[in-house]
């Protein structure tokens, strides 16, 4: 048996010299097989920096903003999202957190405010959607990560932070000052408005079909069977998810499409249609829109239109007919893509994408710069750098000079009072200029 | 058992173990590397099927080249193919400028310094001052070359910049007219007796044009000459070799910069040679926030090498040497940070700057900035990290409704003579290791 070991120990040396061999040419055939070239281009620039820059660089991180500046350059919609904050992604969709109340966007690097939610710190303290934040407690976070900035604005609840913000029609910055609260993820909220039933949707997330349906029921007890009708406020809504978006429509719709989706294979176009069912009863609803509205919010808006369920209120809206899928990396281990992937399109088969919804009744808040609607263009997705080109024919987007609050009159909420009177029928309307509207259909 | 069972089995044994560690042995030999551009290929392949549109591979690719290099800092950046044949061009000097020499910071683009002469420094331009948006395009979300790019053109074209500045919460609007910039680099007239040179550049004319000033200063002035003020303020930089020239032409020995990066040929060491055309007079240097890159690298030199007093304000802080790359046949170039400038006392520029002898403000400033320098005892050798610590020093500024062209030269002309003609004050903050001054 001894003299029989080093044979098979020669054997075993064999063994591997040709399998290493076998193994390294198989790798190496794998590696040049590949079919593109440009993966060859990046491999090489990557190898230099490894190798050249002045110091060591990390290469995980250099991999992440290499596939960030690659999702970024696509279109104002799309960008990568690291190991980090997709893991505090998961916890913003589910559960609370300490913060001010106010949805962020990067927009090549500047931090802009797409929602303020109701009742929370940033809301009170004055901070309007599509504000752009400049710094946070004096530290500038212009070209920070949207998960750092997160980082900054979250705290304990009752610490103070102030804001330094930048709003279009307003030359200077600004500061805000405000104290951390509980910010519960934006509810559906509801009121009673007369004999009108007035519902906000600040954001779509997973308790807004819900939330919508509780309020709907609440309403319908407290006003009775004389209701007049229903005002659901999409302005300053930034989206959400897409699903919510369909249930909302379908609460209103009996049938027919809703939406329609379409990506990059026309066969993998999708359709989402309504079932029959009118949480309402058929009651008149208006939807309120402006240059806030966004995304998810222009899906509802938009399907009401055009099958004419609903009279859309307000000023034009956003203009965000792109869908985003999130594709993780790894299980998420490598963080995620959050990718253009498809267009949506309305039941008449509009691309909302750069036009927006148009209101049916164009209504300005008031005629101050703040609030004229033509300002709010500056935030709107068509001045986006690198936004996804509208598609075909432009429609034309709407001049009609919108309705104004009657000179030396004060109102809160001028457009929603107007909504109000077009269902209600009081006498707002009748000191405007303009004819009254023709009476919503009441059945 | 036959022997040729052994061997068989045992090649089979070795080929099976080999098999099955090889992935493993090749993964832990370069782990990280691979796997990173493992990963990146895919997050490519998901972006070139499911994206919204077509968009071509070469497209996908330059972008993650871009956003890989451009974070690694305010210099480094991938010029793609047409990038890089612009730059070849505009190195010749064939373009109309504004005179600003300018790097990225927080996003924005901030002035370095203005070149004299130019119509940046005609328009009161300053360094430290931010550029939030170019004929009213928001400067956010472009690379430095675009931003340059952008204020770049056609000579005698208009271009309004809407400037932030320290201290002012108002953005304000400046218009300037483009022009070929051309810099006469060196000045000088006599100062009684003191001879003055203002180097504002290190072009090709720098080094001779110093040589050519100091032989006319002692020309004019004589034998009575007390000392040299070289004036390196809000001179933004240029040429290593020129720097280098400029401080050997004042330094008898020693070392004058060295550079340090990953490989030997990044890293090396230049020295003075004998000879000193200023005859060992004294020499002051002034310095400010706007002075940068080669400027730095002369002050530091003939500071550690004790050869002159350097007055003024804590310089920029750009002390890096930038390699192109270029990347083969229609792949653009690379401009990497390759390595990075030390004063002879082992001091990094890129992360410190200059800090003067003598601190002494104009007077104008919004804000007088603090000036520190390293604590003695962590200064050798610190070039790991290269974070000292730090102490204050204490800065001489115009007394109160005291007004004065230039402050700084006339401090720096009575340090030369020994007298006190300027009325000033010093800031509060104490230095503990050096009380009086």
């Amino acid at each position: 048996m001894k003299n029989r070991l080093p044979l098979a120990a020669a054997g075993a040396g064999l063994g591997f010299c040709i399998a290493a061999t076998v193994m390294h040419l198989a790798y190496a055939a794998s590696d040049a097989s590949t079919p593109y070239s440009q993966l060859d281009r990046f491999g090489t620039v990557f190898a230099t920096v490894r190798a050249d820059y002045v110091e060591k660089p990390d290469d995980k991180l250099l991999v992440e903003n290499a596939i960030g500046g690659m999702l970024t350059n696509l279109d104002a919609h799309s960008s990568y999202f690291d190991p980090k904050t997709y893991s505090d992604m998961q916890v913003r969709t589910e559960g609370e957190y300490g913060g001010v109340g106010v949805v962020i966007q990067s927009d090549k690097g500047a931090i802009k405010a797409v929602a303020v939610m109701d009742d929370a710190p940033a809301s009170h303290a004055g901070m309007k959607a599509g504000d752009t934040i400049l710094q946070i407690d004096g530290t500038p976070i212009t070209g920070f990560k949207l998960d750092d900035v997160q980082k900054k604005m979250r705290g304990l609840s009752g610490t103070k932070v102030t804001l330094t913000i930048m709003r279009a029609g307003v030359r200077d910055p600004f500061d805000l000052k405000m104290a951390r609260a509980q910010v519960a993820v934006e509810p559906v909220t509801s009121k009673r408005e007369g004999d009108v039933g007035y519902i906000k949707i600040p954001a779509f997330n997973d308790h807004t079909d819900s939330g919508l349906r509780a309020a709907v029921a609440s309403l319908k007890k407290q006003i009775g069977p004389g209701i007049k009708g229903y005002i659901i406020d999409l302005r300053d809504d930034g989206g959400g998810v897409l699903d919510q978006a369909i249930s909302v429509s379908d609460d209103f719709l009996e049938g027919g499409e809703i939406l329609s989706m379409r990506g990059r294979n026309p066969e993998d176009t999708e359709r989402f249609d309504a079932h029959p069912g009118d949480i309402t009863g058929g009651k008149p609803v208006i939807v309120l829109i402006n240059g806030g509205t966004a995304s998810a919010s222009e899906i509802v808006s938009g399907a009401l239109q055009d099958h004419k369920r609903a009279t859309i209120v307000g000023t034009l809206s956003f203009g965000k007919g792109s869908v985003q899928t999130i594709i993780p990396l790894n299980n998420g281990e490598d963080g995620a893509l959050h990718m253009t992937t498809a267009r949506y399109y309305t039941p008449s088969g509009r691309s909302i994408q750069a036009l927006g919804i148009t209101p049916d009744v164009a209504v300005a808040q008031g005629p101050s710069p703040d609030d004229d609607p033509y300002a709010e263009l500056a935030e709107r997705e068509v001045l986006l750098p690198h936004h996804l080109e509208a598609e075909g024919e432009h429609a034309a987007v709407s001049t009609v000079k919108p309705i104004m609050p009657p000179a030396g009159k004060k109102f809160d909420d001028f457009q929603l009072s107007y909504a109000v009177s077009m269902l209600s029928g009081d006498p707002l309307t009748a000191s405007v200029d303009k004819p009254a509207p023709k009476g919503i259909k009441q059945n | 058992m036959k022997a040729y069972a052994f061997v068989g089995m045992g090649v089979v044994a070795g080929f099976v173990a080999t098999v099955m560690l090889f992935p493993v042995a090749r993964g832990a030999a370069d782990n990280s590397a691979y796997r990173q551009l493992d990963l990146f290929g895919d997050a490519f392949e998901r972006v070139r099927a499911n994206y919204v549109r077509p968009v071509s591979e070469s497209e996908l690719v330059n972008n993650a080249i871009q956003g890989m290099v451009s974070s690694l800092d305010p210099h480094s950046s991938f010029m793609d193919a047409k990038a890089y044949a612009d730059m070849q061009v505009t190195t010749k000097g064939q373009f109309g400028g504004l005179g600003l020499e300018v790097t990225l910071e927080d996003g924005l683009v901030k002035v370095i310094s203005p070149i004299d002469d130019t119509p940046a420094a005609h328009a009161g331009l300053k360094p430290g001052d931010y550029i939030a948006a170019i004929d009213g395009t928001p400067v956010q979300g472009l690379s430095l070359d675009e931003a340059i790019d952008k204020m770049r053109g056609n000579v005698g074209g208009k271009v309004t910049l809407t400037m932030l500045r320290t201290g002012q919460k108002k953005p304000f609007d400046v218009a300037l007219t483009r022009a070929i910039i051309h810099v006469d680099a060196v000045k000088f007239h006599r100062e009684g007796d003191i001879g003055y040179i203002r180097l504002s550049s290190f072009n090709e004319e720098a080094g001779p044009g110093i040589e050519h000033a100091v032989s006319e200063l002692k020309k004019q002035i004589g034998p009575g000459l007390k000392g040299y003020i070289l004036d390196l303020r809000n001179n933004p930089g240029g040429l290593l070799d020129q720097a280098i020239d400029v401080s050997d032409d004042f330094l008898q020995s020693g070392q004058i910069v060295s550079t340090r990066g990953r490989h030997a040929d990044d890293t090396s060491s230049y020295s003075a040679h004998s000879g000193d055309i200023t005859d060992g007079k004294p020499i002051i240097v002034l310095i400010n926030g706007g002075t940068a890159s080669a400027s730095e690298i002369v002050a530091g030199a003939l500071q550690d090498d004790k050869r002159a007093q350097v007055l003024g304000m804590t310089s920029f802080g750009k002390g890096s040497v930038q390699t192109i790359i270029p990347l083969g046949e229609g792949g653009g170039a690379l401009r990497l940070t390759t390595a990075r400038y030390y004063t002879p006392s082992g001091h990094s520029i890129q992360a410190l700057g200059i800090t003067p002898n003598i601190a002494v403000a104009q007077g104008d400033e919004t804000g007088i900035p603090r000036v520190e320098r390293e604590s003695e005892a962590d200064l050798p050798g610190h070039l790991v990290g290269e974070t000292a610590k730090k102490v204050p020093v204490q800065v001489i500024k115009p007394a109160p409704g005291k007004k004065y062209d230039d402050f700084q030269l006339a401090y720096a002309l009575d340090v030369i003579r020994g007298k006190s003609t300027v009325a000033f004050v010093k800031s509060a903050e104490a230095d503990p290791l050096n009380p009086a001054h």
